[in-house]
């Protein structure tokens, strides 16, 4: 479903990205390993068209979306959620996810109708707000709410547009194990047929819902493998080896 | 988000009945006034659609009202068309005008916005000031009004013009309130609140905002016919960009994003200016601590002052109750 064919991006005389290929079968669950400054956040917004690449190109389903906009990719099925939360700051929880899922519905330039009473966004955003457990919390101002609920909000606005391909960069960054808990249950409660890419950094939930292990260092794939395969690799046991230790 | 509160209908249908007895019982001045009042409203409410909501501060939106009111003079006094086709083709032109500056501004943002409206203004401001045959700086006469004989209004005498600028003000203040409240605004909204989230979710930005603007410049676009009849004269003082500035301040003053702000802006503007008028010729400098007045309690403006009371009156009566 995605082809990732030798993609490398620079600024400026930084190599962020080197010849990254990959592919990801439909359903497949990916996560993608790597230490800070691996270039994980650059190869996501290569991706999704928020960068352009020096070199390469990326497929889906067969055809080169490197020509297309941000925009476009998006409307294709790719979603993705932030590292760093991007909010509709000033917006309820509510209006975030409606916003998402009127986008993706092409519901965004009616004259008369009201996009936030339609039956069929209603029910994506009431979909997504159940994914990400903020039922309770629809109708909270985001500022209002705590850091944990705007890091299941960051990715409930990617789920409220019915992606085909997910990216989650580092969705469980900074929140505490409970909640990590519960990121854990809402990747096993996607729908089968969804395509993920996660970038994670903790090692239980990644080892339990991957199907295969990309690992990036210094930008480069350095190793693929199933996660039995990346427990016993030596290259990996390397870069890792702090947190490899304590999960040993 | 846009909400239409009974309060905001309340206060629209109030003042507009308001203003509209006023030109009823008040004579030729009034009527004046009102018609005046009645245009800067309209145009305060277009800049209020792509400002309030869409975030985008725009400096041409006096060029696009000129647009109008050149297009409907050119239609009718230089071509000989009839007037209610020519006034709809005149809005007509100011939409397109509209979109084609929004879409090529799009990419900007804040005061790189601003100035690229203010430039595209100033050319249009330009071409025709610079045009003979559109009359140079002399202007251009002779622009008809409607003629409505047939039923029975005789659109030539001060009252049922000033009745007709009226109910164009209500027309324009329901259609922005609709749109706002629709798909349309709800995604304008978006893009004000996060541009680049709203471009990541599947919304192609650019072509969005040169639709707003396209909105907003039909509403300009009526402004500018109801200038254009008024005094059946137009001028491209019309164009110049201090028109475009001083709508501007009729929004802020009255409330950003209220849509029924800048309704009140233009009230509160008009009449200050007239009644401080008579006294001193610096009515400028007292309508100037009004704003920063209101800009310094908030920024919310005369009615979203209002409001803010209101709500907060009532969170209070909430807590009590409670
Ligand atoms: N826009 C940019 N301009 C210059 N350097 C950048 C930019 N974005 C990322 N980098 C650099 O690229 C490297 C990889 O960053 P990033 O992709 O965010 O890593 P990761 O997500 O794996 O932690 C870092 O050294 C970072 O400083
Ligand atoms: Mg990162």
């Amino acid at each position: 479903m995605l082809d990732v064919h030798n993609l490398s991006k620079a600024f400026g005389g930084l190599q962020v990205t080197r010849n990254v290929s990959f592919k990801l079968e439909q359903g497949e669950r990916r996560v993608i390993l790597g230490p800070n400054g691996a270039g994980k956040t650059t190869l996501f917004n290569l991706l999704v068209g928020e960068l352009k690449p020096t070199a390469g190109d990326i497929l889906v389903g067969g055809t080169s979306i490197s020509g297309m906009s941000v925009s476009q990719r998006s409307r294709m099925g790719l979603s993705r959620s932030y590292q760093k939360n991007n909010l509709f700051e000033d917006l309820t929880v509510r209006e975030n996810l409606t916003l998402a899922a009127a986008a993706a519905q092409g519901k965004i330039a009616w004259l008369v109708k009201d996009s936030f009473r339609d039956r069929g966004v209603k029910e994506a955003v009431e979909e997504a707000a159940e994914l990400v457990s903020l039922t309770d919390l629809l109708d909270t101002p985001v500022k209002a709410a705590s850091y944990g609920n705007r890091r299941q909000l960051e990715v409930g606005i990617a789920l409220a547009t019915r992606p085909k391909l997910l990216l989650m960069d580092e969705p469980t960054s900074g929140v505490g194990p409970s909640m990590i808990e519960g990121f854990h249950r809402l990747l096993k409660s996607l729908p089968e047929e969804l395509t993920v890419l996660i970038i994670e950094h903790d090692m239980d939930l990644a080892f339990d819902v991957a199907d295969r292990i990309t690992v990036l260092n210094f930008g480069e794939v350095v190793f693929e493998g199933t996660p039995d395969e990346t427990r016993g690799n030596p290259v990996v046991r390397d870069i890792y080896l702090g947190d490899w230790q304590q999960d040993a | 988000m846009f909400h239409q509160t009974p309060t905001r209908s309340i206060v629209l249908v109030f003042a507009l009945v308001a203003l509209a007895l006023y030109a009823i019982y008040g004579g030729y001045f009034a009527r004046e006034i009102v018609v005046e009042i009645a245009i800067l409203a309209i145009l305060a409410i277009s800049i209020d659609v792509v400002a309030g909501f869409g975030g985008m501060v725009s400096l041409c939106h006096g060029a696009i009202m000129g647009v109008s009111a050149y297009t409907y003079g050119i239609l009718t006094a230089k071509l000989g068309y009839p007037a209610l086709p020519s006034a709809v083709a005149a809005i007509g032109a100011a939409a397109v005008f509209g979109t084609v500056v929004g879409w090529i501004t799009a990419r900007t943002t804040g005061i790189y916005f601003i100035m690229a409206t203010l430039a595209f203004g100033q050319m249009a401001y330009t071409v025709i000031f610079k045009s003979r045959w559109l009359g140079g700086d002399d202007g251009m006469g002779g622009l008809p009004r409607f003629d409505f004989d047939w039923a029975g209004i005789a659109m030539n005498k001060s009252l049922p013009f000033a009745l007709y600028a009226l109910l164009l003000v209500l027309l324009c203040y329901v259609a922005a309130a609709w749109v706002m409240r629709s798909a349309f605004g709800r995604t304008l909204c978006g893009i004000h609140s996060n541009e680049p989230r709203m471009r990541a979710i599947g919304v192609s930005t650019i072509i969005h905002r040169a639709r707003a603007m396209g909105f907003s410049g039909l509403l300009a676009g009526v402004a500018g016919i109801i200038a254009g009849q008024h005094i059946q004269y137009i001028s491209p003082e019309l164009l110049f960009w201090t028109v475009s500035g001083e709508a501007l301040i009729v929004v802020i003053l009255g409330g950003l994003g209220t849509l029924i702000g800048p309704m009140i802006g233009a009230i509160a503007f008009v009449l200050l200016k007239h009644e401080l008028s008579g006294y001193t010729d610096h009515w400028h400098i007292v309508v100037g601590l009004v704003l920063i007045a209101t800009v310094l309690a908030g920024g919310r403006g005369l009615y979203g002052q209002i409001e803010h009371w209101m709500t907060r009156r009532k969170a209070r009566g909430a807590a009590q109750n409670a």
